[in-house]
């Protein structure tokens, strides 16, 4: 049984009232180093400072049981625990359970008892009664309401949920499996708009030099995959002399800026999206991982993080290849990691608006690569209701299709 | 509601925790797993100007059997204990600890945090005083060991000083020819007790009953007396060892119950739950000493 195991133990510290503490902890998987006073909540870090609002936070005082997290293994109150308790700890919160395009089985078996209302109290209970499994694998029926009683619905809807329970428990008589979703991914929230993801973890390749941030893109299915082509009115040679140039291929970049060459190939940058009533302003790092004028092909990661809790990474691959009349196809794919509040967005919606930053990106190339020089300013960013707009005629025009 | 701002300390030795806690001059707390104590400053009912975080204190998650005894260390937590096979040792364990709270705040929660809380509903303070354990405290003077029974000194009060810590509590480990009782009524499971009860019954030895949620401490009495009489009133009869209990425990009850009551339940009815409910655990704790004996 975990519990028996002894986790690691946080290491010593002192700190006046009010004063910052450093904690290390591993939460979904990323390492992530926060500071915070000791008066700060685990419930308040991971949804203020790491964007993972999927914790609920109700009483604040340990009764309803909204906030209930994984902690080294076992549910445990995300009130009830000053963050700067957890020092060396690992955190599993809801977003760590599974994927948005392959749910645990305890999120699918609620989702079709309909065992979630209003679902302010779903990420308790599925928390909690994942703990409940992993260490009692044989509960009795009759024992699951008491079991799981630790969480409170205040749509009462408990019969559904103990169903939706069991349900899962009789599909896996083995045990519960696994949380579906700890990779290493980058985590930043409102709080400090600072980096919280340990940069340096332990274990990662070596050749890295140690002053570079690494990318490193989570394992799995990217939230959205884009795959696009499109021809510009210029040859390839013109086209790589845009790409070679990295200064002028950022400034054709919707939104971007290049503000700081890190060496070896890294460019720290701003982007700025704007969707509706949400504005995004990441800030971040990109690899030029591969660049092979020869083959055509260029491989670029990136990694950013929105001080409003959204984190997006990114692997992307642009090629090009000749076209009727000298022109060139432009292709691109990218596999897009979203977390956070972007995640909202809805699958399609931030395909679509990748897609036509896509678009956006392929006319400005397209352009610099005809005048010799970059586009006059920066690229505009995508404006908000010009994309909106474009995305939803665009989806309407292919449901008439 | 948010805990106001105050100094964090988290020593890695005991000596150190001890001064760290001596040099807040009586403005500092312990902290444990903080399930008590979190939610009392997050209410602010509370303002320790400094919190002495003891979990990285080396020795204090000591869990073991020594010389009759079970020792389990401040930090260590009651979910460890719930499943740990050496805690079979002191059967009591076993039957208290699934009322603590939850699952998710034994997690946490410590077995000796629990005690040094000392709330008067809660489990297992009433434990520790039925099988007279000892409570061991460190202070700047150095180690000092309390019985339990003497431990608590009134609701949410012991007999810790402001610069002591309570770094085990060491229970007897259950011999041949014992047996043990606990229930309890809470509203819904994991609220604290109405009532409850603890009880250990050893053959040709004495009988002890600890009533919890009825009074502003654990209260502990012999009742070896009255079990004596019952059984032979029940002449051998199973099924009526706990009704004739349940009588004879009346004026057992008047004298323990002290509780207005509150308005989930009267002083009378706590009164009659306790009785009811200590009738049926010294019957069955009786029959399991003499099985255990056989
Ligand atoms: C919703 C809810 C329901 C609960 N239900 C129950 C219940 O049914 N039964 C029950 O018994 N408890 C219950 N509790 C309380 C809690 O879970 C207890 O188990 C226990 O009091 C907490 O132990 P801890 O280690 O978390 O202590 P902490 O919260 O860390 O400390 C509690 C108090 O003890 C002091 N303290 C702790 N350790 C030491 C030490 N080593 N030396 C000196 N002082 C120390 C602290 O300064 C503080 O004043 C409940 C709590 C909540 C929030
Ligand atoms: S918010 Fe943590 S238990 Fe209610
Ligand atoms: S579904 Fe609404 S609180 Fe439970």
């Amino acid at each position: 049984m975990t519990s028996s195991e002894a986790p690691n133990r946080p290491r010593p510290v002192r700190a006046g009232a009010g004063e910052p503490v450093e904690v290390r902890m591993t939460v979904n998987g990323t390492p992530v180093t926060v500071h915070v006073p000791a008066r700060v909540t685990l419930a308040d870090v991971l949804r203020d400072q790491l964007g993972l609002t999927g914790t609920h936070v109700g009483c604040e005082h340990g009764v309803c049981g909204m906030c209930t997290v994984l902690v080294d293994g076992e549910a445990a109150r995300a009130c009830l625990l000053f963050a700067v308790q957890l020092d060396q700890a690992e955190v599993v919160t809801v977003e760590g359970l599974g994927r948005p395009d392959e749910l645990h089985p305890l999120q699918e078996s609620f989702g079709r008892n309909h065992a979630l209302q209003c679902g302010f109290c779903t990420p308790g209970f599925l928390m909690s009664s994942y703990d409940l499994l992993t260490h009692q694998p044989g509960v009795r029926e009759q024992d699951l309401p008491q079991e799981l009683s630790g969480v409170i619905c205040r749509c009462t809807g408990y019969r559904n949920i103990v169903t939706a329970v069991r349900e899962a428990q009789q599909a896996h008589p083995g045990g519960i499996p696994a949380p579906g979703n700890c990779a290493r991914r980058a985590l930043a929230g409102r709080g400090t708009g600072r980096s919280v993801v340990d940069e340096e973890p332990t274990g990662a390749p070596a050749e890295q030099s140690a002053a570079k941030a690494e990318i490193v893109l989570p394992e799995g299915e990217p939230t959205i995959a884009v795959d696009v082509a499109t021809e510009v009115g210029v040859g390839q040679d013109q086209v790589w002399a845009v790409f070679d140039d990295v200064h002028r291929l950022a400034r054709c970049l919707p939104g971007a800026e290049l503000t700081e060459e890190l060496g070896e190939d890294y460019y720290a940058g701003r982007a700025r999206v704007s969707v509706g009533p949400i504005k995004l302003a990441f800030k971040g790092v990109a690899h030029i991982a591969e660049h092979d004028r020869a083959a055509r092909r260029m491989r670029v990661l990136a990694q950013g993080r929105d001080t409003g809790g959204a984190q997006t990474q990114a692997d992307i691959l642009l090629r090009t290849e000749p076209a009727a009349e000298g022109g060139t196809r432009l292709h691109a794919e990218a596999k897009v990691y979203l977390t956070g509040r972007i995640a909202q967005f809805g699958r399609a919606l931030a395909g679509d608006v990748s897609r036509h930053m896509f678009e956006q990106f392929a006319a400005a190339v397209s352009e610099t690569a005809t005048t010799g020089d970059a586009p006059q300013g920066r690229v505009k960013a995508p404006g908000a209701f010009r994309l909106l707009l474009r995305s939803l005629l665009g989806r309407l025009r292919r449901r008439s299709r | 509601m948010k805990a106001a701002p105050f100094a964090y300390v988290r020593p890695s030795s005991l000596p150190e925790a001890v001064a760290e806690l001596g040099g807040t001059g009586g403005g500092g707390k312990v902290i444990a797993g903080g399930q008590s104590l979190t939610p009392v400053l997050a209410m602010r009912l509370a303002r320790p100007d400094t919190l002495i975080d003891i979990n990285a204190v080396d020795g204090l998650d000591r869990f073991a059997r020594r010389d009759g005894f079970l020792e389990i260390g401040a930090t260590v937590r009651q979910r460890r204990v719930e499943h740990d096979p050496a805690s079979a040792a002191v059967p009591l364990l076993g039957m208290a600890l699934p009322w603590v709270g939850h699952r998710e705040l034994r997690s946490r929660g410590t077995v000796c945090g629990s005690l040094a809380h000392a709330d008067p509903a809660a489990e297992l303070p009433a434990v520790a005083c039925c099988l007279a354990a000892e409570i061991v405290a460190t202070g700047p003077g150095g180690q000092r060991r309390i019985p339990a029974r003497e431990f608590f000194s009134g609701a949410m009060t012991t007999a810790l000083e402001p610069d002591e810590i309570l770094t085990a509590v060491r229970l007897p480990v259950a011999r041949a020819g014992e047996g043990f009782g606990f229930a309890e009524i809470a509203r819904r499971h994991g609220d604290f007790a109405l009532a409850g009860v603890v009880v250990a019954v050893r053959v040709g030895g004495e009988a002890v009953l600890t009533g919890f949620g009825v009074s502003d401490r654990p209260v502990t009495t012999d009742v070896s007396g009255v079990l004596d009489e019952a059984v032979r009133a029940a002449c051998g009869d199973r099924g009526r060892l706990a009704e004739e209990l349940g009588e004879r425990l009346a004026p057992v009850a008047d004298e323990l119950v002290d509780t207005e009551g509150d308005a989930h339940a009267s002083g009378d009815y706590r009164r009659r739950l306790f009785r009811v409910l200590a009738g049926r655990e010294l019957a069955k704790a009786y029959h399991r000493a003499h099985e255990e004996k056989a």
